[in-house]
């Protein structure tokens, strides 16, 4: 009964029961400023007892064909981050302290700005006369203009631009963590550089990975003013539609069931990244 | 839709328990309710705000004692909500565009007391029995004053579409509200004979005019930011935004005719407070001396017919309710438009989602 395993499980068990207690206050603060209204705005979507408003939705083509040009979207700006983000990581992670500083002080300098200041400083770079265009166009590398703005290239800059921290503070979080005796044993065993990062420092951050990826589909799939302003009109996202119906149509039970159709979307989303990062760990090891 | 039936039923039932288990405000019963320290005027906010207090806030402050607190921004979804937990936090609010007729159907808003509010001199467009407009305004074509020079430029949207004798990106706003009526406009419809909208129409030749807009706009500070970079070298825009682009001498002008006349709606959100002084407030705003001082700020002038009379002379042609800018306009049908805005919208967004 008293083996020492067994005290340690007890001691464990009960510290984690302590720690819960310490969470208490901030999950009722999220029920009640967050789930709870969540909930509400989802009982609206059946109010009145019908499911009209989910058969409008669902079975009119063009809430389905938004809803799916928002997630294309949400998972091309989700590839870029992910392929930018790793290697500032992975530098952040072995730089020394003065690089470490200047390097989060890059990244996170764009946080302290308005997303409507940062989308309208796009305006002015990417224009057709704007300074990306002009300075080419001096240089003579280009005659015509660069379409990079008010189409879905404008947009994904625009919106890579804000979710990149998103996708960095993760992945370098899970690289610290990695244990620094780890990749030297696979140097000291005479694995190649790369071989060592394969088999041990990407798939032990791969649960960084999995979460960026996570927050940064979340967030763009929720994005409005950077698409409507740098899209031009071509590029429509879903949460548009959604404010569209809030605002100025005042049909909030529609609103609330395209909300719905988002939040299981996402979800399903979600679970999928979760499952297919697992996967890939669980294939390395 | 048999839901918003529902609703609206609720809403009235509301209003009806809400009446009967207050007792009547004293303005009612003949006194003067005594004053409060302050009232809340809510509005755009922005550059708006600042002219608003200019020209009414600081008038009515002076004459009454009471502070005016302005907030911002206009939202429809949040006066209802309001107005449905029974206690409206905004004395006055500014409505946006179209919604003043689906705030009153909707019994959102007091009604205008005309014993305060002196209404006598306002045209037909003016006087409704919710709504004060405060002031109008009108969605208008700008150009590049130095690609089209010397008055080359289009005048109504027949020529805004023709593309060949006005080359260059354009710029419409990604709205159906005013570009049916432009396409129907230009496609030879007569100004008075618009409505109701024939939409089938009305698409078939936005059909038209679409490769060559470059820019849907969303926002209403886009147009006139688009034209003064270049990017586009004619949009279309409200004509208080090009009114001060003409002030600053950029080179970027507009031209009145087929323009959208709107008028700004302001309300009296049901059961706030202050009732009575908001009315008050309102008949500040019917003042024409007022109305002068803001619309030479902003050009867009209030209703009161004697207004343009104390205006710079120069800034007339400039204001959509010069005598002259007024025969080339039409006013924007809002009752139509609450009707069908929704469809229109739906059929807007799907023809927005196809490709080419």
């Amino acid at each position: 009964m008293s083996s020492p395993g067994h005290n340690r499980e007890v001691i464990a068990r009960r510290r984690e029961r302590g720690l819960l207690l310490l969470a208490v206050p901030a999950l009722l603060l999220l029920g009640a400023i967050f789930a709870w209204p969540v909930l509400r705005l989802l009982s609206m979507s059946v109010e009145g007892g019908t499911l009209a408003h989910f058969e409008k939705a669902a079975l009119d083509g063009l809430y389905v064909s938004v809803l799916l040009d928002s997630m294309k979207i949400a998972l091309m700006v989700m590839g870029i981050c992910l392929v930018l983000a790793y290697p500032v990581a992975l530098w952040l992670s072995r730089a020394g302290r003065v690089g470490l500083a200047l390097g989060m002080f890059a990244l996170l300098l764009p946080f302290w700005t308005s997303v409507l200041v940062r989308t309208y400083a796009w305006l002015v770079l990417l224009g057709r006369n704007g300074v990306i265009n002009r300075t080419l166009r001096d240089w003579g590398w280009i005659e015509a203009p660069l379409p990079l703005l008010h189409n879905t290239a404008g947009v994904l800059i625009g919106m890579v631009h804000v979710l990149l921290p998103y996708m960095v503070l993760p992945i370098y979080a899970s690289l610290l963590r990695i244990d620094p005796d780890l990749p030297r044993a696979a140097e000291g065993l005479g694995a190649p550089a790369w071989r060592s990062f394969l088999r041990i420092t990407l798939p032990l951050s791969l649960p960084g990975v999995s979460a960026g990826c996570a927050l940064v589909f979340v967030l763009s799939l929720g994005f409005f003013i950077t698409p409507a302003l740098l899209g031009g009109g071509h590029v429509v996202m879903v949460s548009m539609l959604i404010e569209q119906q809030v605002r100025e149509f005042l049909d909030w039970p529609f609103a609330a069931a395209l909300s719905t159709l988002l939040l299981l979307a996402t979800l399903a989303i979600y679970a999928l990244i979760g499952r297919l990062t697992r996967g890939a760990r669980l294939a390395t090891q | 839709m048999p839901f918003n039936m529902n609703r609206r039923g609720i809403l009235r039932a509301g209003g009806g328990l809400l009446a009967a288990g207050l007792p009547l405000p004293a303005f009612a019963q003949g006194a003067t309710p005594p004053k409060p320290d302050r009232i809340v005027v809510n509005a755009s906010g922005g550059s708006m705000a600042q002219f608003l207090r200019i020209a009414y806030f600081a008038d009515f402050e002076r004459e009454h004692g009471i502070r005016v607190v302005d907030t911002s921004p206009v939202d429809f979804g949040k006066l209802r909500a309001m107005v449905n937990s029974g206690n409206p936090e905004w004395t006055v609010t500014e409505i946006g565009g179209q919604d003043g007729d689906r705030a009153t159907e909707m019994n959102l808003l007091e009604p205008i007391d005309t014993s305060i509010v002196d209404l006598s001199k306002y045209p037909d467009v003016g006087r409704k029995s919710h709504i004060f407009v405060g002031s109008a305004y009108s969605t208008v074509l700008g150009f590049r004053s130095d690609v089209f020079k010397d008055g080359s430029h289009p005048k109504g949207w027949a020529e805004f579409w023709d593309v060949r004798r006005f080359p260059g990106a354009r710029s419409l706003r990604n709205h159906p509200v005013d570009n049916l009526e432009f396409a129907l406009l230009a496609d030879g419809v007569p100004m008075d004979k618009l409505y109701p909208l024939d939409m089938d129409r009305a698409f078939r030749k936005l059909d038209e005019i679409r490769p060559h807009i470059a820019v849907w706009w969303s926002t209403g500070a886009q147009p006139a930011q688009m034209l003064v970079d270049k990017e586009v070298v004619l949009a279309t825009g409200w004509n208080g935004r090009f009114f001060e682009l003409a002030k600053k001498q950029a080179p970027v002008g507009s031209d009145f005719t087929q323009g959208s006349l709107k008028s700004s709606s302001w309300g009296i959100p049901r059961g706030t407070r202050h009732a009575y002084w908001g009315q008050k407030f309102l008949q500040t705003m019917t003042n024409p001396r007022l109305q002068a001082i803001y619309a030479t700020e902003l050009s867009y002038a209030g209703l009161h017919p004697d207004t343009v009379n104390y205006v710079a002379e120069e800034l007339r042609p400039l204001l959509p309710t010069a005598p002259a800018n007024l025969e080339k306009q039409f006013w924007l049908n809002t009752s139509w438009w609450t009707e069908n805005g929704q469809k229109a919208q739906e059929r807007w967004t799907r023809w927005m989602l196809q490709r080419g």
